[in-house]
């Protein structure tokens, strides 16, 4: 007897939308690798493959905001009132 | 399709510094040299970071002052253990909340309410007709959206895909469930692709315009 390998039930947008916050906080970063429920609907649903690649190019471009060039300087004001403000204080905890 | 990788975490990002430790050891002993030293460094990562937790410039330059206030007193229980920038960034982000429960703000719940939750329900006619994000987000956009989510949605989105903190240690931060942390991100990366499919939404904000300003000048690199 030959072995067929199983067809994954079928499963609506909203079943598969309801796994993504936890596929995203896996190692695969939203890609159904051990769920072929998960990875049949990927494939064959493009809105959902759609939704997916936004999601992860969103947060790629997330992490771009880290960069050191992109931040931005206080005023010079922050610096005079922390120098005030220090002359005050009694010096570091022990 | 790219791999979302993991959070690469703050020592990797910000390795040591050269004279860091020096002005570390010696603002211990209280030089004032040294301290300034440490403020030159690390002001604009401290300030970025109040900026794009709180979305408004005076907030974020009081609580970037309080956060170095707090680290001139604490700054001997500083050991090492980790990049000394990663344990600022931790002590920062734990003023910021603070400030923000003092306000009265709920953190875990607040976007619960302002964002019902049939508002936040994924759509299910997305990607068919309008064109995919990727390679059209420039940074000017994407600080407008993260400066026009709710603050709760903000808040996780900021520690989680922009400062690189677990969800276990957002979840310690913010009093809540990793799952509800990992659900707080979902939606707020959700509210943020109508956002920028949808950029006549995008309001100018008190905070945003300090860092959208600065992307403008810095070419709106993507």
């Amino acid at each position: 007897m030959s072995e067929t390998k199983p067809i994954p039930p079928e499963m609506s947008c909203a079943e598969f939308q309801e796994h993504l916050p936890e596929l995203f906080a896996g190692p695969d970063g939203g890609l159904p690798k051990s769920d072929p429920s998960l990875e049949l609907h990927l494939k064959t649903c493009a809105n959902c493959a759609a939704l997916v690649r936004d999601l992860q190019y969103i947060a790629e471009q997330a992490r771009q905001l880290m960069e050191p060039a992109h931040d931005v300087d206080p005023s010079d004001q922050v610096w005079a009132n922390i120098q005030n403000k220090l002359k005050e204080d009694p010096g570091p905890e022990a | 399709m790219p791999a979302t990788k993991p959070n690469t975490g703050l020592f990797k990002r910000n390795p040591p510094i050269a004279g860091e430790a020096d002005a570390i050891e010696r603002a211990k002993q209280g030089d004032a040299d040294a301290f300034s030293k440490l403020y030159a460094l690390h002001k604009r990562r401290v300030y970025t970071l109040c900026l794009r937790m709180l979305g408004n410039v005076s907030e974020a330059e009081d609580m970037t002052q309080e956060a170095f206030l707090h680290l001139f007193r604490k700054l001997g229980s500083f050991r090492g253990e980790s990049a000394f920038s990663t344990w600022l960034h931790r002590l920062t982000v734990n003023l910021v909340l603070m400030h923000l429960r003092k306000k009265g703000l709920n953190l875990v719940s607040l976007e619960e309410t302002i964002n019902p939750s049939d508002e936040d329900a994924p759509k299910r006619d997305f990607g068919a007709r309008d064109p995919q994000l990727a390679g059209s987000i420039d940074r000017v956009a994407l600080e407008r959206a993260v400066a026009s989510l709710p603050p709760g949605y903000r808040m996780v989105f900021v520690l989680h895909d922009v400062e690189g903190f677990e969800h276990n240690e957002i979840a310690s931060m913010l009093e809540c469930s990793t799952g509800n942390s990992k659900s707080q991100l979902h939606k707020a990366r959700l509210r943020l692709r109508e956002l920028l499919r949808n950029p006549e939404q995008l309001e100018p904000a008190p905070g945003e315009s300090v860092l959208a300003a600065a992307a403008l000048l810095q070419g709106g690199a993507r």
